[in-house]
């Protein structure tokens, strides 16, 4: 698994495979599957996020969520206000990057816990404010957004006609590919001096300052970074389910994609993909399929699930590898 | 009018310290956020409950259906915690902070569940033993007797605790313990009792504040932690958390804070918890460990 | 002879009333190796904390290749050629060995973002001259053969040598040691004192505190001894050790 893993094509060999899905659902009539695999993919997204603050630099994130909010919020309003999509996203990212640049500055001495709580604070603060600001975000009515058809052109190819008509198989594409550049660009800042002084940070700060890296800005950076992938999945959320609500961007979220990232493996981009898949996945799937009987069992079992996983595999599902130095001249 | 929301809001913040006080303990001795400390409140509520309905007398009034309630929540709270400790954190004492974190996650996912499938998913009535009329105080403001239960029944169990954890063997062994784990294990102290004692402990004063919480609303439900657990944690961190005195502390300005926004800002109620945690983020980024917390400098 | 690399003049660092270090004047040329002994809790650590920004220093002046330093952030004072390591070992535990020397380098390399994210040319380039130099400096230490180890596994000697390479990543002028063989066995230590002579041959000068005087009486051109917080005696090792005022240091000390 691991090898197979670290092999140089499999990142694109897995997007691949990841593309065929929304024809398997169709071949095994469940459509719900490409449904899935958009929420999952967005689950991806989002903890490839936190996994750069939480993950890489070990900075206790309790409130991730607010800026998957940010993102969504901010492609709606300027969605009603009948800016195009793509620039809609782009000013929304741009905004979560500018509001997770602005928040690191004023919080980013806190240390540990102290950091987890004010961050939860704040993720709060965010929810509150979109459920009380009525004449922005239409309170807990949420707001409606127009809809988008991003790939519509696709159902020009002959045998890809169905694309044409379902948003579904549309935004699967263009969420799975995000997912696919945020975990290259991940893997490409991780094997390099910004990733090296990230981790070092994670492993010893003191010791990382004292080797020559400016601690406070590198933190800074990661914490800021980390919102573009939070703000883009916001985005394509919002335009894929066309509305939002302050429903959505509750705490627990926050704690999922930490719980996420966390039993994925800290910093490891495809122990914290794997980890998405089964924490994001098992939920919704259990939702499908599980008997009428069980249906309300979900939760019980999920809360199982995450128990057992942690007693059994503290390390992290696939914990990171750490890359060779090539040391034969 | 301010004397009358200082009363309400002593009694909140007594509710608060409370929690705070069970999340503070562990984390002194484990440095490990309890996360489903909410969820065992909620059940001590429920264990109240449970004990009423066996003994339809504890739904009279009376200082023995009082005491009834008090008991029965307090035990099960306190070994629920204990047994959760047992089984999913100390077998993962020596990994990673967070990795305890995510199966008390878990274990509090669990326990809602639970509750919600096997009990009930609506609110259930909460007996209430008290009655009387409200005093006045001098000064005009009014004091329920739940109220006056409540500061009376929070300040017992704190002066409890302190005599507890200042003048018993096994409170000093806590102290020892959440000084340096490891020298306590060498000087003979057995961490593994110690560490069981405070989730006891903790989750006996989580339970006493789920009851009075339960009272107060007049009635329990499967998610009832989740609120009052979210802000007595904050509390606990706005004192410094692992600190007793800052738990305590931080109990009370929040529970001040949110009636004094409630009572006295436009559409305060609304505002209150962002007003809340805008003044938690405000004192640390202050006091970065919280009002009472000793700032460690690092060892270089 | 030319002006010296690290010039302390009158330096203090006080913690409320507690004077960790007063008044120490202490000057180090270029290409020497400088022990600083004393007893436990004499301020030795505190010294070194202040010279490499860890503390800020309550008084007195650093000045470093001709430049004030004092209060400067460690990243800042390691770009100009001060590097570390720690009394009790600091290595980046879950990172390899190779990947610890790396970090070390930091201060010595640009690439920002857009290199790694677009793969560019010059991105490419150094990472290649910061492995190439990784591998040269885990050779020096002799671990090479350890390099894709994780540090954590690394024998406790392997782990004070591989803290020197990552501190002579960043290309240093002054290497500072804290305590560098404690917890060695001789066979170590003596190995330490031709690795620290090593490194001088590479044109790094020396500071280090040391508490064995066998190591101390191989390696040191001049020693420092501080006492409460004060530089007591100065001079060549010898002499220094037959000073009455650092026989009563230590032994007035242990008496007690």
């Amino acid at each position: 698994m691991r090898r197979l893993l670290s092999h140089r094509h499999a990142p694109a060999l897995l997007f691949a495979a990841a593309l065929t899905l929304p024809f398997v659902a169709r071949a095994i009539e469940f459509s719900f599957l490409t449904r899935v695999g958009g929420v999952v993919g967005l689950m991806m997204l989002l903890s490839l996020g936190l996994n750069m603050t939480l993950g890489y630099v070990g900075l206790f994130d309790l409130g991730f969520i607010a800026f998957y909010a940010v993102g969504a919020y901010g492609t709606a309003i300027l969605m009603r206000a009948h800016v195009p999509a793509p620039l809609a996203a782009a000013l929304a990212v741009a905004a979560a990057l500018a509001m997770r640049a602005l928040l690191g500055v004023t919080i980013l001495r806190l240390r540990g816990d102290y950091l987890a709580v004010v961050t939860m604070g704040f993720g709060e603060i965010a929810r509150l404010t979109l459920n009380n600001l009525d004449a922005w975000t239409n309170g807990p009515k949420g707001l409606q957004v127009r809809p988008w058809r991003p790939l519509a052109f696709l159902g020009a190819i002959p045998g890809l006609e169905f694309v044409r008509k379902e948003s579904n198989v549309q935004f699967y594409f263009l969420i799975a590919a995000a997912v696919y550049l945020a975990a290259e660009a991940s893997r490409r800042l991780e094997n390099s001096r910004v990733g090296r002084a990230w981790v070092a940070i994670r492993e010893d700060e003191t010791a990382a300052q004292l080797s020559g890296i400016p601690v406070a800005r590198y933190k800074l950076l990661a914490f800021t970074l980390s919102a573009a992938f939070a703000g883009l999945a916001g985005s394509l959320f919002a335009l894929w389910d066309q509305f939002v609500t302050p429903e959505s961007f509750v705490f627990w979220e926050s704690t999922l994609l930490v719980a996420i990232v966390v039993l994925g493996g800290m910093g490891s981009i495809s122990g914290v993909l794997l980890g998405a898949l089964l924490l994001g996945g098992i939920p919704l799937l259990m939702e499908a399929t599980l008997s009428p009987r069980l249906i309300d069992y979900r939760y019980l079992f999920f809360g199982l699930i995450l128990v057992l996983m942690t007693l059994f595999r503290p390390q992290g599902l696939l914990p990171s590898a750490r890359r060779e130095a090539e040391l034969s001249s | 009018m301010l004397a009358q929301q200082i009363v309400n809001g002593l009694s909140l913040g007594a509710i608060y310290a409370l929690i705070a006080l069970g999340y503070t303990l562990v984390y002194g001795i484990l440095a490990m956020i309890n996360f489903a400390h909410s969820e065992v409140l909620m059940m001590g509520s429920f264990a109240a409950l449970g004990a009423a309905a066996l003994a339809p007398s504890m739904f009279g009034t009376g200082v023995l259906a009082l005491a009834g309630l008090f008991a029965a929540s307090m035990l099960a709270a306190g070994a629920l915690n204990a047994t959760i400790e047992r089984l999913a954190y100390r077998p993962l004492r020596r990994h990673s902070r967070l990795t305890p974190l995510i199966s008390a996650i878990g274990v509090s996912i669990i326990l809602q569940n639970a509750v919600f499938l096997w009990v009930s998913d609506q609110s259930l009535a909460f007996p209430q033993p008290l009655s009387g009329d409200a005093f006045t105080l001098p000064g005009g403001a009014q004091i329920s007797a739940l109220q006056a239960l409540t500061l009376a029944a929070a300040l017992a169990l704190m002066v409890l605790l302190h005599l507890f954890v200042e003048k018993t063997r096994m409170g000093r062994a806590m102290r020892a313990c959440a000084d340096d784990l490891e020298a306590a294990g060498l000087m003979g102290v057995d961490a593994d009792v110690v560490i069981a004692v405070t989730f006891f402990v903790g989750g006996a004063l989580g339970g006493a504040a789920g009851v009075l919480y339960s009272m107060s609303y007049g009635s329990t439900k499967y998610n009832l932690g989740f609120l009052p657990g979210a802000k007595a944690f904050t509390a606990a961190v706005l004192g410094g958390i692992g600190n007793v005195r800052g738990a305590v502390l931080g109990g009370f300005l929040l529970g001040f804070l949110e009636v004094l926004s409630a009572g006295y800002i436009p559409n305060g109620a609304q505002w209150r918890d962002v007003i809340a945690f805008s003044v938690l983020i405000l004192v640390l980024l202050a006091r970065p460990s919280g009002l009472l917390g000793e700032r460690v400098a690092e060892k270089v | 002879m030319s002006a010296p690399l690290l010039s302390v003049e009158d330096l203090s660092q006080h913690f409320g009333g507690l004077k960790a270090v007063e008044g120490v004047t202490l000057s180090v040329s270029r290409g020497e190796i400088v022990s600083v002994i004393g007893p436990n809790g004499a301020g030795k650590t505190t010294f070194f904390n202040v010279l490499t920004g860890v503390y800020p220093g309550t008084r007195g002046r650093v000045s470093f290749d001709g430049e004030p330093i004092r209060g400067l952030a460690p990243h800042e004072i390691v770009a100009r050629g001060v590097s570390r390591t720690f009394q009790n070992i600091r290595l980046f535990a879950d990172m390899s060995a190779a990947e610890n020397v790396m970090v070390g380098r930091h201060a010595r390399t640009r690439q920002l973002l857009l290199g790694p994210l677009l793969r560019t040319k010059a991105f490419l380039e150094e990472e290649k001259a910061v492995e190439a130099r990784a591998v040269e400096l885990l050779d020096f230490v002799g671990l090479r053969s350890l390099g894709n180890e994780r540090a954590r596994n690394l024998p406790y000697g392997a782990q004070r040598r591989l803290e020197i390479a990552r501190a002579l990543a960043a290309e240093p002028k002054l290497l500072i040691l804290d305590e560098p063989t404690a917890g060695m066995n001789p066979v170590e230590s003596a190995e330490l004192v031709s690795l620290v002579r090593r490194v001088r041959e590479r044109g790094v000068t020396v500071l280090l505190i040391e508490h064995q005087m066998r190591v101390v009486l191989d390696v040191s051109d001049r020693v420092a001894v501080f006492d409460y917080g004060v530089k007591i005696a100065e001079g060549a090792p010898r002499a220094v050790m037959a000073d009455p005022r650092v026989i009563e240091a230590y032994l007035g000390r242990e008496g007690a």
